[in-house]
């Protein structure tokens, strides 16, 4: 049972109108944690739609060549998580050989991608809609750049709350998320877009 | 220590562990691990119970099991090691779920699944479960699992009583407020009312003082 | 200071070294010899793995037949929502048909639909005439209050008895109206049941042959 949904109504939907982070709630830790600087953010953004990219065409060859077929789509989860942990590994080596400044200023947030939420979701997405291999790249690509897009505003925002006068409870993570709530509800307002 | 003593200290190190994991490590509104779940899952008490349940099952396999594999695991691959042993537990409560708990395994839909990735219990794992006994491990995660249902519980009364005008368990509607219920705000029930609800109660903790400053 | 200091490592480094050279000494115990090799990393998560994977396999064993009688179940269960004279149903591929005393009444397929939440599955019943005898909403992630509302009998009423070339929404010239501030869910669930209900109609013609 293949999904004939469109190319583009997969990316737009990936990207706004069901966006990853403000709708799906994945990918929250980094986005609450990085977030603070421009550049972290958009370094952030990048590595995490490069591995989601990669999981899920890997990810998406396995579900429709091995598990569907022998019947054995329970082992999803283990599968795809070892799957995501070799690539993050692999990621993390390349990236330490070819460009030094960005595996410092990515720190110790580029091994947790393993663990975000956002990279084992959109595989398990890609799954539960029946995506073809072509589709799931598309969607993990949109969700990525969706992820990057919300990262980005948040860290502008952040930028400036800094700066402003936040009553001490409120202060740091709790007044992120409002204003993650404001953000959200803006978007809501993509709904009637396809 | 005399032989009188020590039998003490043990059950009051259990205790001990057990307690930290609800108030003052509480995982979503001290550690503020776990988030996906939390505010996906919290749009109905039913759904949080669930989720709960799960993840102190989780919790409570991969802690007993990574502590008793503490000794002879190599630092090497003791990450890919404890996710395998997490992603098995998932998987069992998964096919469980799927079997025995069919309407609840559809509402958690791939939250179910994204347990593997819970910071909270890859956390467990390697910050407590690999260098401490079996039976405070086993606490810990009881402690923990706790915490993490509390958190769950008070977000999602909030949401569901905001969202719906009325309080729902395992089917029975325990109470609903005149007003709400027939017009009831469902921006608590979508997701800026989940990201309003969290941080302000994250706010509320750190008045209360529970919380030290980041 | 700083003197005693540096004596008290010099001889911790000595009782390392001595320790070492026994050992070289007793040779060294088999245990440890398996714990220190290269391969017994990657020999121990193996074996995770391995013990792992055969765990989930028998639950998932034990599982499999209880996990197929609750799909059944609920096919059932929705069969007879929509045609409550049945008492005996046939699975094929695509679709189902629905008997009664072993005479057709009808088929039913369940067609899914991107609405604005996410996946809509929907189950819906035929008569033997190819109109739509009921629709039934399986599942759905719509806004609560507003694209729920697919569930409700006043919206899926309006689809019995059409027939496919009038099952899309009024705005575009068919007999469905959508519900108030919910015109993506209904057209989803609108577009998705016209667009299955050709399809199946296309099957069951070439299979009833």
């Amino acid at each position: 049972m293949n999904n004939d949904a469109s190319l583009i109504t997969i990316f737009v939907g990936m990207v706004i109108i069901n966006n990853m982070v403000l709708t799906k709630f994945l990918g929250l830790c980094p986005f609450f944690g990085v977030s603070k600087k421009l550049s972290n953010a958009i370094s952030m953004g990048v590595a995490v739609t490069f591995v989601m990219l990669l999981a899920a065409i890997a990810t998406s060859v396995i579900y429709n060549f091995i598990l569907l077929p022998y019947d054995i789509e329970f082992m999803n989860i283990i599968i795809y998580i070892l799957v995501i942990a070799s690539l993050v590994q692999i990621v993390e080596l390349i990236i330490r050989r070819t460009n030094i400044a960005l595996y410092n200023s990515l720190g110790i947030y580029l091994p947790l991608i393993t663990t975000n939420c956002a990279v084992l979701g959109i595989t398990l997405i890609n799954a539960s809609n029946s995506y073809s291999i072509v589709q799931s790249m598309v969607s993990a690509v949109g969700g990525g750049l969706g992820f990057t897009l919300v990262l980005i505003i948040m860290s502008g925002i952040r930028e400036r709350l800094e700066l402003g006068d936040t009553p001490k409870s409120l202060r740091g993570l709790p007044v992120a998320f409002v204003t993650a709530s404001l953000l959200a509800l803006s978007f809501m307002g993509f709904s009637g877009l396809l | 220590m005399t032989q009188q003593e020590k039998p003490n200290t043990n059950s009051r190190r259990f205790t001990k562990e057990i307690l930290k994991g609800l108030v003052i490590a509480n995982p979503v509104f001290v550690l503020v691990l776990g988030l996906c779940p939390t505010l996906a899952v919290t749009i109905s008490i039913d759904n949080a119970l669930g989720m709960s349940a799960g993840v102190i099952f989780v919790l409570l396999g991969s802690n007993l099991i990574i502590s008793m594999l503490r000794r002879i695991t190599p630092q090497l691959v003791r990450i890919p090691v404890y996710i395998v042993v997490i992603a098995t537990f998932v998987t069992i409560l998964s096919l469980v779920f799927e079997a025995y708990l069919p309407p609840l395994y559809e509402s958690l839909g791939i939250y179910l699944a994204l347990i593997v990735v819970n910071c909270i219990i890859l956390g467990r794992a390697e910050a407590f479960a690999s260098k401490n006994t079996i039976l405070l491990s086993i606490a810990d995660a009881i402690g923990i699992g706790i915490g993490f249902a509390l958190s769950l519980i008070i977000v999602s009364f909030f949401r569901e009583i905001l969202g719906t005008g009325k309080l729902t368990v395992f089917g029975k509607t325990l109470f609903s407020i005149p007003v709400l219920s027939s017009d009831p705000l469902a921006f608590f029930i979508m997701p800026p009312g989940a990201f309003l609800v969290l941080g302000l109660l994250l706010a509320l903790f750190r008045w209360l003082g529970v919380l030290k400053n980041e | 200071m700083n003197g005693n200091n540096e004596k008290r490592e010099n001889t911790k480094l000595d009782e390392k070294l001595q320790d070492h050279g026994q050992k070289i000494k007793n040779g060294i115990s088999p245990g440890e010899r398996i714990s220190r090799s290269r391969l017994y990393p990657l020999v121990f998560l193996t074996i995770i793995v391995l013990v792992s994977v055969s765990l989930v396999m028998v639950i998932s064993n034990v599982t499999k037949a209880r996990i197929l009688a609750e799909k059944d179940a609920a096919i059932i269960s929705q069969l007879k929502a929509v045609f409550t004279e049945t008492d005996d149903y046939e699975s094929k591929n695509d679709y189902y048909i629905a008997y009664t005393d072993k005479q057709v009444i009808g088929f039913a397929f369940i067609a899914t639909g991107k609405g604005y939440g996410g996946e809509i599955s929907i189950f819906v019943g035929l008569n033997t005439d190819f109109t739509i005898k009921d629709i039934k909403i399986l599942s759905n992630t719509e806004t609560p209050g507003l694209g729920t509302r697919i569930t409700e009998d006043a919206f899926t009423v309006q689809f019995k008895g059409l027939s496919s070339q009038d099952i899309s929404l009024a705005k575009d010239g068919g007999k469905i109206d959508a519900i108030t501030g919910a015109t993506i869910s209904s057209k989803a669930v609108t577009d998705a049941v016209r667009k299955e209900l050709e399809e199946k109609i296309e099957i069951i013609k070439s299979d009833m042959k």
